[in-house]
C-alpha cells in the first residue's frame, strides 16, 4: 500500500479531528455539567441567603436542591446510556454510597453542633462538600483537587474576614467558581 | 510501507478507530452515538463495523438496557496496537517527504 505524502497529511487530520471530536463529545456528556448544575444551585442559594429573610430562604434551598438532584439524576442516565464504562461502573455505586453518607454524617454533626448561626451551618456544608470533592480528585483527576482547595481557602477567608457578605462571596466564588470549573473542564477537551 | 494497514486506511473505518481508540482501554461507545459521532447511516456504520470485527480490530457486545437491545463497540488491544502503527506510518511518510525535500 503506498500513500503520497499529501495523503498521509490529508489522513492524519481526519484522526486528528476525529479524536478532537471524541474528546470534546464525551466531555459534553461528562462530570462538567454536574459542577455547572450544582455551581448554579450555590449560586442562587448563597444569593438567596443574602436577599432574602426566614424561612423563603429555607425554601429557596429546598427547591434548589430538588431542581439540581433531579437534573443530576437525567443527566446521569444519559450519560449512563450513550458509553460504558468498566471502570466507572465498578466504582460508581461506591461513590454513590460516599456521598450518601458524607451528607449523613455532615446532617448528624449539623444536628450534634446545632449551629445557632445560619453561616456556621453553611460553613459546615460546604466544608463537607469539599472534603467530597477533594476525595473525588483523588479518585478520579488530582488536577481538581487544587480547585477544591482553593474554594475551601476562600470559603474559610469569606467566614473569617467578610462576614458581612459571606452569602454573597460564597454566591460569586463557590457557586461561581464551580460553574467556571465546569466550563474550564469542557474547553479543556 | 511497513505498518500502513488497508482495512483500517479506509476513510470511515479511520474515523471509527481514531473514535475507539481515544476511549479509555475499558470503555466502550453505543452504536448510535458513534453513528451519530462520525455522521454515517446505520447500514454503512454496521458494515464497516463488521469488517473491523472480522479482523479482530474492535469487539461488538450486545447487550439490554432499560430492556431495549444496544451495541456497545471498543477497540481490542489489537486494534490499538495496528492503529498505532498505521498512524506512525502516516507520520513517517511526512517525516521522510520533509527530510528528502
Amino acid at each position: 500500500m503506498d500513500l503520497s505524502p499529501r495523503e498521509a497529511e490529508d489522513a492524519l487530520a481526519v484522526v486528528q479531528m476525529m479524536m478532537d471530536k471524541t474528546r470534546r463529545a464525551i466531555s459534553n456528556t461528562g462530570a462538567y455539567i454536574f459542577l455547572i448544575i450544582w455551581g448554579f444551585v450555590w449560586l442562587f442559594g448563597f444569593s438567596a441567603n443574602h436577599f432574602l429573610t426566614g424561612e423563603t430562604v429555607g425554601y429557596s434551598w429546598m427547591v434548589l436542591d430538588i431542581l439540581g438532584g433531579a437534573l443530576s439524576v437525567v443527566m446521569g442516565i444519559r450519560l449512563g446510556k450513550k458509553f460504558r464504562r468498566t471502570s466507572i461502573n465498578k466504582t460508581g455505586k461506591n461513590i454513590g454510597y460516599f456521598w450518601l453518607l458524607l451528607f449523613v454524617y455532615c446532617g448528624l454533626l449539623l444536628l450534634v453542633v446545632n449551629p445557632v448561626d445560619m453561616k456556621t451551618g453553611a460553613m459546615i456544608i460546604v466544608l463537607f462538600v469539599m472534603i467530597g470533592w477533594i476525595a473525588m480528585g483523588l479518585l478520579l483527576s488530582t488536577t481538581s483537587i487544587w480547585w477544591g482547595l482553593a474554594i475551601t481557602a476562600l470559603a474559610l477567608v469569606g467566614y473569617y474576614l467578610l462576614p458581612g457578605i459571606f452569602y454573597l462571596w460564597m454566591a460569586a466564588l463557590g457557586g461561581g467558581g464551580m460553574i467556571a470549573l465546569g466550563f474550564y473542564i469542557r474547553s479543556r477537551w | 510501507m511497513t505498518g500502513l494497514n488497508e482495512i483500517i486506511h479506509q476513510p470511515v473505518r479511520l474515523r471509527i478507530m481514531a473514535v475507539l481508540v481515544t476511549l479509555k482501554e475499558d470503555d466502550a461507545v453505543d452504536f448510535t452515538y458513534l453513528r451519530d459521532l462520525l455522521e454515517v447511516t446505520d447500514g454503512n456504520l454496521g458494515a464497516h463495523l463488521r469488517k473491523l470485527e472480522e479482523s479482530n480490530y474492535i469487539s461488538i457486545n450486545k447487550e439490554f438496557v432499560d430492556r431495549k437491545p444496544r451495541s456497545f463497540i471498543s477497540a481490542t488491544l489489537e486494534g490499538r496496537r495496528v492503529f498505532k502503527e498505521h498512524v506512525s506510518a502516516l507520520e513517517s511518510i511526512l517525516k521522510n517527504q520533509g527530510g528528502g525535500s
